[in-house]
């Protein structure tokens, strides 16, 4: 834990300037998003990283807030632009597909209930 | 295994410590700064019922939630950019504790001072362009319905619409070579999608520059200049911005 020992006046610390980067709030969301979830110095956070490396980790990150509904509404689609990331995202795609198809197929298959 | 954790959100020039407690971080926590070897971390205590692997990928599929804790990360980051040279984390950077911050810290050793040395002083521009010239319908000559007529309207239109796009990509492009050359970096972001722009125009650009901090003002008005230079586009200014966009690991 770190407190301000008596007498230190903060004054003297090193401002650049103190009305620059003032204005959290204003910045529109999109912007925020971009830039905290996907710029940035990327390290492994041991908590999050029981068994994947972090390049894993940063592509699942990725995925899942691409894969929520109301950013993909949002138009938060950098897993297009992410080789990588549409690779797999296109195996995830298929796999629905398929999975849609199998039970179309089965549903088809099944007795008309009798009236 | 603990409740809580620790939360990264920057790494900096160390601070006096204590500079940073009247801040408030994700949640409530109270940021605090460690320190090892001349490299300082920004964190705060988080719960893992909040940032546990299973918690945080529920979470972060809640909007409400994503966008809070993003807004608090970046509120922490900003505030530690006011007071010394600050390398931001990507969100949702969690360890164990402090000790394990600390051996993060330590492996990254020299690579995050030389991050920080190329920040050092130095702020992040945003600058978004849209095209704004779409060509109006060229209209119906009185009299003209023939097929053919119709055809050649709309040949003529789409070889407009070509005409004016290239010429705003064209302008886009000069925008971004001009600014890359007023600043230490440019980076060219993917373009948004209209739905999360909200603007009906497409966006040609989505840029960041690196801009020393004395020259801040300079650098927004020379791109509140080159809006009133092209016509065809529309230029929107982000920032200043902590430099998200130039902290990273390794420089391309």
């Amino acid at each position: 834990m770190t407190d301000v020992p008596a007498g230190v006046d903060r004054s003297t610390l090193a401002r650049p300037d103190p009305s620059a980067l003032a204005r959290p709030d204003t910045a529109g969301l999109a912007d925020v998003l971009e830039r905290v979830l996907d710029k940035g110095i990327v390290i492994a956070g041991d908590i999050r990283v029981n068994l994947l490396d972090i390049e894993l980790l940063t592509i699942k990150i990725r995925l899942l807030v691409a894969s929520v509904d109301k950013a993909r509404e949002m138009g938060i689609d950098w897993w297009e632009h992410d080789p990588e990331l549409s690779s797999r995202h296109g195996e995830l795609e298929r796999e629905n597909q398929e999975l849609r198809s199998r039970i179309e197929a089965l549903e088809g298959a099944r007795p008309e209930r009798p009236s | 295994m603990s409740a809580e954790a620790t939360y990264l959100y920057a790494v900096i020039r160390p601070l006096p410590s204590g500079a940073l407690d009247d801040l408030t971080g994700i949640s409530g926590g109270r940021v605090r700064t460690l320190e090892r070897e001349g490299l300082g971390c920004v964190v705060s205590t988080v719960s893992l019922d909040e940032f546990g692997e299973q918690e945080l990928a529920a979470n972060l599929n809640e909007l409400t939630w994503l966008e809070r804790v993003a807004r608090e990360h970046d509120a922490v980051v900003r505030a530690a950019a006011q007071l010394t040279t600050t390398a931001p984390l990507r969100m949702a950077t969690v360890c164990h504790d402090d000790a394990a911050a600390l051996a993060k810290l330590d492996e990254l050793g020299s690579r995050a001072t030389a991050v920080l040395d190329r920040l050092d002083g130095r702020i992040e521009w945003g600058v978004k362009v849209y095209a704004t010239t779409r060509p109006a319908q060229v209209p119906v000559a009185a009299g003209t319905t023939s097929g053919a007529d119709y055809l050649r309207r709309r040949k003529q239109e789409s070889v407009e619409r070509q005409a004016a796009d290239a010429a705003a990509g064209e302008q886009a492009d000069a925008v971004y070579t001009a600014l890359a050359g007023d600043s230490v970096a440019g980076r060219r972001h993917h373009v948004q999608d209209r739905q999360l722009t909200g603007v009906d125009e497409p966006m040609l650009l989505n840029a960041a520059f690196l801009v020393e901090h004395a020259n801040a003002q300079r650098f927004a008005n020379a791109i509140d200049e080159l809006a009133e230079r092209y016509p065809a586009i529309r230029l929107e200014r982000t920032g200043p911005w902590p430099p998200y966009s130039f902290a990273s690991l390794d420089p391309s």
